[in-house]
């Protein structure tokens, strides 16, 4: 497993930079104004240079820095800007975790479009450094979420930091007690034990370890070996997904509901494909004028992963829809959103990202024509003497589809 | 230009719009799919097949081998090692064997069978296919050619779909290629059997001469053999093709330089 880690400046900071361009460079305090009693969520360098750090009071960072402005956090902006961050990292790599100051992403395997392994990073730090405009991430690369974080601690700003695989320890060694996650009871013991460095603890067995710390031990054994196997977590998703067009004057009429119908499930599908989701079910709802809403639900064959397949799913629960009144308002939902299990980015051969709808496509067809229609061939593990049964005919299976 | 002719063609300008007269330029640049082999992607098309577009390998006898479909099959099975291939076959004539023994992967491959000269629903399969994203198209049509009107709708369809998404649309068309296939080609190769390769008595493979007769991304008119060597049983598949030693030959006003093709070696 490789694991790619960015740090950058927290997202508060950067939206608030955003909205107010002419504090770049100078103490910023994000959390809000000082006669709150609420803690600083981040600072500028220019304000941690005059000694703010996150989590103190903001009155505390007010009497440390008293040129600094105070400005409140924009939820709603960082939000955004998180989601903007997941969509743009999606595009590179198949599994992305996210948070307001740092991002990991999985490079495990090889990339279609980058040579190796550090091109691919670049290419992620690039991305990153363009969607937040203030100031480039620093990168780490290692083979644990570990390591690559403490490499992204270690570089500067624009710099990636790679340790290759096998290379752990001696990146780790030199570093002091206080990088590991682990109780700080544990490190100060540590110190007691007159164990000033990481490489130092990295000498002891993992018996020993164990014996001092019991299982707490043997994880920081791990830790130090690289071996954490602590991968990039998705976030989880949300379970259900809405999107409502209310009807500038109710309407009767099929196709404008069907166009209605229709910008919504675009907008949920290009909006599933961007976070690599996959929606199992299907609602679509009439609001009526007057009289209870109108819906059809249903479970797709397989999971809708895009705008394409989302649509098609919304199509077919439209002929169940006969309201009786003017309609004011088109709801499209998607419930059970998870990760799209088996689909992969564009990533490891020109197509894969295409491959389940081609084989919803092909479903499709073999529905509409025939069994026969649409088949893959797969060479017979008994191929005989005839030509014929040198292979097997098999129908398209789209990935994640429930039998 | 002569005052004669601006004031000629500011007439039509003026009386027909500024777009009823345009100067031709150089061909609109195409994305390009090589094909890994350098006598077709150096010589008859700059860089490979055209992406977006639909390209028509014809026969160009309407009796005996012309090469199309195994130049086709070999294509496609090239293109499957890299990305996802649909294959319709309107002739009835695929073995996937042959596919694997030329190298395909299998998995990669996704043939359709919508029934000997049923052209109109195999080109709506390839569109629905084209649409959902699948990257490389291969359509073999058979000698039973429908009725026009029963297909070119569809046709016509299937090239806005290839258009819009950047795929590779390769057809394999028995002569004489229909109108409307001609007409929605961007890239015609017109193939001839120029003679069976024999080793030891034995058929081993196809030469087959090609030629640009219509491009849309290219000048045409070039020309060369290529070798379709048939694979044999315990070795591996061969290359696609044999480039053949291709020489300019210059014309007699010295205008143009066409390449001339030798007979290739063995």
């Amino acid at each position: 497993m490789r694991i790619l880690c960015a740090r950058y400046a927290h997202l508060g900071l950067v939206t608030a930079l955003r909205r107010f361009p002419e504090l770049r460079g100078e103490p910023v305090v994000v959390g809000g104004t000082p006669d709150l009693r609420l803690p600083v969520i981040a600072a500028s360098p220019a304000a941690v240079a005059a000694g703010v750090r996150e989590g103190m009071p903001l009155r505390q960072a007010q009497q440390l820095c008293t040129a600094a402005a105070f400005v409140p956090l924009d939820a709603e902006a960082t939000a955004s800007l998180r989601d903007e961050i997941c969509a743009v990292l999606h595009r590179l790599a198949p599994a992305v975790e996210v948070s307001d100051a740092e991002a990991l992403c999985d490079l495990s395997g090889s990339h279609a479009g980058y040579t190796d392994e550090g091109a691919w990073g670049v290419a992620v730090a690039r991305a990153l450094a363009v969607a937040l405009d203030v100031e480039p991430p620093a990168v780490g690369i290692a083979g644990s979420r570990f390591v690559a974080r403490l490499a992204a601690g270690q570089g500067r700003p624009g710099h990636i930091r790679r340790v290759r695989d096998g290379e752990e320890t001696a990146f780790l060694a030199p570093l002091p007690l206080a990088a590991l996650p682990v109780d700080p009871a544990i490190t100060a013991r540590l110190a007691g034990f007159g164990l000033d460095c990481l490489g130092a603890v990295a000498a002891l067995s993992p018996g020993e370890l164990q014996r001092q710390f019991g299982r707490e031990g043997l994880e920081v054994h791990r830790l130090l070996r690289g071996e954490d196997g602590d991968g990039v977590h998705a976030p989880t998703a949300e379970q259900t997904w809405s999107e409502r067009l209310v009807l500038a004057s109710p309407v009767a009429q099929l196709e404008p509901l069907l166009q209605a119908a229709r910008r919504c499930a675009i907008v949920l599908g290009d909006r599933l494909s961007d976070r690599s989701l996959a929606g199992g079910e299907v609602l679509v709802v009439f609001e009526v004028e007057e009289a209870e809403d109108v819906s059809a639900a249903a479970v797709p064959a397989a999971p809708t992963g895009n705008a394409t397949e989302t649509w098609t799913a919304v199509l077919s629960l439209l002929s169940e829809l006969h309201p009786q009144s003017p309609v004011t308002a088109v709801r499209v939902e998607l419930k059970r959103i998870s990760s799209a299990a088996g689909r992969q980015a564009d990533l490891l051969r020109p197509g894969d990202a295409a491959r389940d709808s081609v084989a919803a496509a092909a479903s499709r067809l073999s529905a509409r024509f025939g069994e026969t229609v649409a088949r893959r061939p797969r060479l017979a593990l008994d191929p005989g003497d005839l030509p014929e049964r040198r292979f097997v005919w098999v129908p398209p299976v789209v990935a994640g589809a429930r039998p | 230009m002569t005052d004669s002719l601006s004031s000629a063609l500011a007439t039509l300008r003026r009386r027909y719009g500024p777009e009823a007269l345009r100067r031709g330029g150089v061909p609109e640049a195409a994305a390009v799919w090589p094909t890994g082999v350098p006598v077709l992607d150096g010589v008859l098309v700059p860089g490979g097949l055209p992406r977006g577009r639909l390209t028509l390998l014809a026969a160009t006898a309407r009796q005996g081998p012309s090469g199309r479909l195994s130049l086709l099959q070999a294509l496609a099975a090239t293109a499957s090692r890299a990305c996802d291939v649909g294959y319709v076959d309107l002739a009835g004539s695929l073995d996937p064997g042959f596919l694997a023994d030329l190298g395909a992967d299998l998995d990669a491959c996704l043939v359709l069978t919508p029934g000997a000269g049923r052209w109109e629903r195999g080109f709506v399969m390839a569109r629905s296919l084209a649409n959902a994203g699948l990257p490389w198209l291969a359509i073999a049509l058979g000698c039973d050619q429908p009725p026009p009107a029963s297909w070119e709708h569809a046709l016509a369809a299937l090239v806005e779909a290839v258009a819009r998404h950047g795929a590779v649309c390769v057809i394999a068309a028995p002569a004489p290629p229909a109108a409307p296939l001609a007409y929605a080609s961007s890239l015609t190769l017109a193939c001839t059997a120029a003679g069976w390769q024999r080793a030891h008595g034995d058929v081993t493979g196809l030469r087959v001469r090609v030629a640009t007769k219509k491009s849309k991304v290219h000048t045409p008119g070039a020309e060369a053999i290529v070798l379709l060597r048939y694979p044999r049983p315990y070795t591996v598949a061969e290359v696609v093709g044999l480039p053949t030693v291709v020489i300019p030959r210059p014309r007699a006003d010295g205008a143009v330089a066409l390449p001339q093709v030798v007979a290739a070696p063995g």
